[in-house]
C-alpha cells in the first residue's frame, strides 16, 4: 500500500472520530449526594509536668523554695462563643494550705507561685475553683478565632514564705498539703 | 367373450372421462390472497447512565489539628451504562458545590474541599481541589474513567471511597458540628 494511501485512510479515520466526538452529546447520570457529619467536641485539658513538689524549710525565713519547678500545659479546641480560658491554682482552705495534722498550719497566704519566671505572689485570691482567698489564677487567655483550639504553658517555680504572722513561731514537723492546677473556658 | 371385452371397454370409459373431470376441477379452482398488511416494528434501546451508592451518609470523629480523620464507613459507587457512541469516555466525579466550605457549622466556621480527601478502590488520598463537569470550582475531583468501545456499551464500573478530613491545615478550627453534602455523578461522552 502506498504511503499516500496510508495517510488519507489515517485522516479519514481521525476527521471520522473527530465528527463522532464533535456530535457526541454528554450524557449525565442522575447526582448522588453522601451526607456528610463531623464532629469536633469541645475540650480543655491540664497536664502537668510532676505531681510532688518538696521543701527543707527553715524556721523564720521568707525563702523556702520548692525542689522543683512544675510545667502546666493546658490544652483546649473551644466553641464559638467562648472568650476566656483561665488558668488557676489553688487550695481547698486558705487558713491550712498546708497542715502537720495537730493544728498547726501554713496558710495559702504563706505559699508563692512565680509563673513563667514572673514576681512571687502568694495564693490569696477568691478564684474559680477552692477555698475563699485561697487561690491564685496563673492565667488568662483571651479567646479569639485565631485560637479556638491552642494551647499554652505555665511553669511554676514555688516558695513557702514562714516570716508572716506567727508562722516564726512554726513547731518543727512534717507539712503535707494538696495544690490544685486547674482550667476554666468561659462563659 | 365379446360381451365381456365390451364391458371392460365401458368400464375403462368411464374411469378416464372420471379422472378427466377431476383434473379439470382441479385446474379451474383459483387461490384467493388477501392484501399484505405490513406492521411496522420500532425497538429503542435508549442510552442510560446512572450511579447507586451503597451508602448515603458518612460521619467523622474529629481530632484537632490532625491529618487523620477518616470517616466511619466506605461507601461504593457502582456505574452503569447502556450507550450507543462509537466512542465515548464514562467519567465518574466526586465534588462539592463551593471549595470553600465543603462542611460548615453553620457560624462561619468551614472545612474546604482541600481538606476533604477520597482514595479510591484503595488509591492515595486526593483532595477535591479539581474543577470537574460538576459542583463548585476547585471543588472536585475524578474519581474514574473508563474508555467506552464496541465491545462495553453496556458495562459497570465500581469505585469504593475512602474519605479522610485533614485538619492540619486548620488548627484552629473551633469546636462544633460540621456537615455538608458530597455528590457523586457520572457523565458519558
Amino acid at each position: 500500500m502506498k504511503t499516500g494511501t496510508c495517510i488519507r485512510i489515517v485522516g479519514l479515520m481521525l476527521a471520522l472520530f473527530v465528527a463522532i466526538s464533535a456530535s457526541a452529546q454528554a450524557l449525565n447520570s442522575g447526582a448522588q449526594p453522601i451526607a456528610l457529619n463531623a464532629t469536633l467536641g469541645e475540650s480543655l485539658t491540664l497536664t502537668l509536668s510532676a505531681s510532688t513538689v518538696n521543701f527543707t524549710l527553715a524556721a523564720g525565713s521568707a525563702t523556702n523554695a520548692g525542689s522543683t519547678n512544675i510545667t502546666a500545659t493546658t490544652a483546649w479546641v473551644l466553641k464559638p462563643g467562648r472568650t476566656a480560658v483561665g488558668v488557676y491554682a489553688y487550695f481547698a482552705t486558705a487558713a491550712s494550705a498546708l497542715t502537720d495534722g495537730a493544728g498547726d498550719n501554713i496558710p495559702s497566704s504563706a505559699f508563692y507561685i512565680a509563673d513563667n519566671a514572673g514576681a512571687s505572689t502568694a495564693l490569696t485570691n477568691t478564684v474559680a475553683f477552692g477555698g475563699a482567698n485561697a487561690g491564685l489564677q496563673l492565667a488568662n487567655v483571651a479567646i479569639t478565632a485565631a485560637n479556638r483550639s491552642a494551647s499554652r504553658t505555665d511553669v511554676m517555680a514555688y516558695n513557702i514564705n514562714l516570716t508572716g504572722g506567727a508562722l516564726p513561731q512554726l513547731p518543727a514537723g512534717t507539712y503535707t498539703g494538696t495544690l490544685n492546677i486547674q482550667a476554666q473556658a468561659t462563659p | 367373450m365379446r360381451l365381456r371385452k365390451q364391458f371392460g371397454t365401458v368400464v375403462l370409459a368411464v374411469a378416464t372421462l372420471a379422472l378427466a373431470s377431476l383434473l379439470a376441477g382441479s385446474a379451474s379452482a383459483q387461490v384467493r390472497n388477501s392484501g399484505a398488511s405490513p406492521i411496522a416494528l420500532n425497538a429503542v434501546l435508549s442510552q442510560s447512565l446512572s450511579v447507586n451508592l451503597s451508602g448515603n451518609a458518612v460521619n467523622f470523629n474529629l481530632v484537632a489539628g490532625s491529618a487523620n480523620n477518616p470517616g466511619s464507613t466506605s461507601i461504593t459507587a457502582t456505574t452503569s451504562w447502556t450507550l450507543n457512541q462509537l466512542v465515548a469516555v464514562v467519567s465518574v466525579y466526586a465534588f462539592f458545590s463551593n471549595s470553600a466550605a465543603a462542611l460548615t457549622d453553620g457560624a462561619g466556621d468551614n472545612i474546604p474541599s482541600a481538606d476533604f480527601q477520597i482514595s479510591d478502590n484503595g488509591g492515595a488520598f486526593t483532595a477535591l481541589t479539581s474543577t470537574t463537569p460538576f459542583g463548585g470550582a476547585n471543588a472536585g475531583m475524578t474519581l474514574g474513567q473508563t474508555l467506552i468501545l464496541l465491545f462495553n456499551e453496556k458495562g459497570s464500573r465500581t469505585d469504593v471511597m475512602k474519605f479522610n478530613i485533614n485538619l492540619s491545615p486548620l488548627p484552629n478550627l473551633p469546636s462544633g458540628d460540621y456537615t455538608g453534602t458530597l455528590t457523586i455523578q457520572a457523565q458519558a461522552i
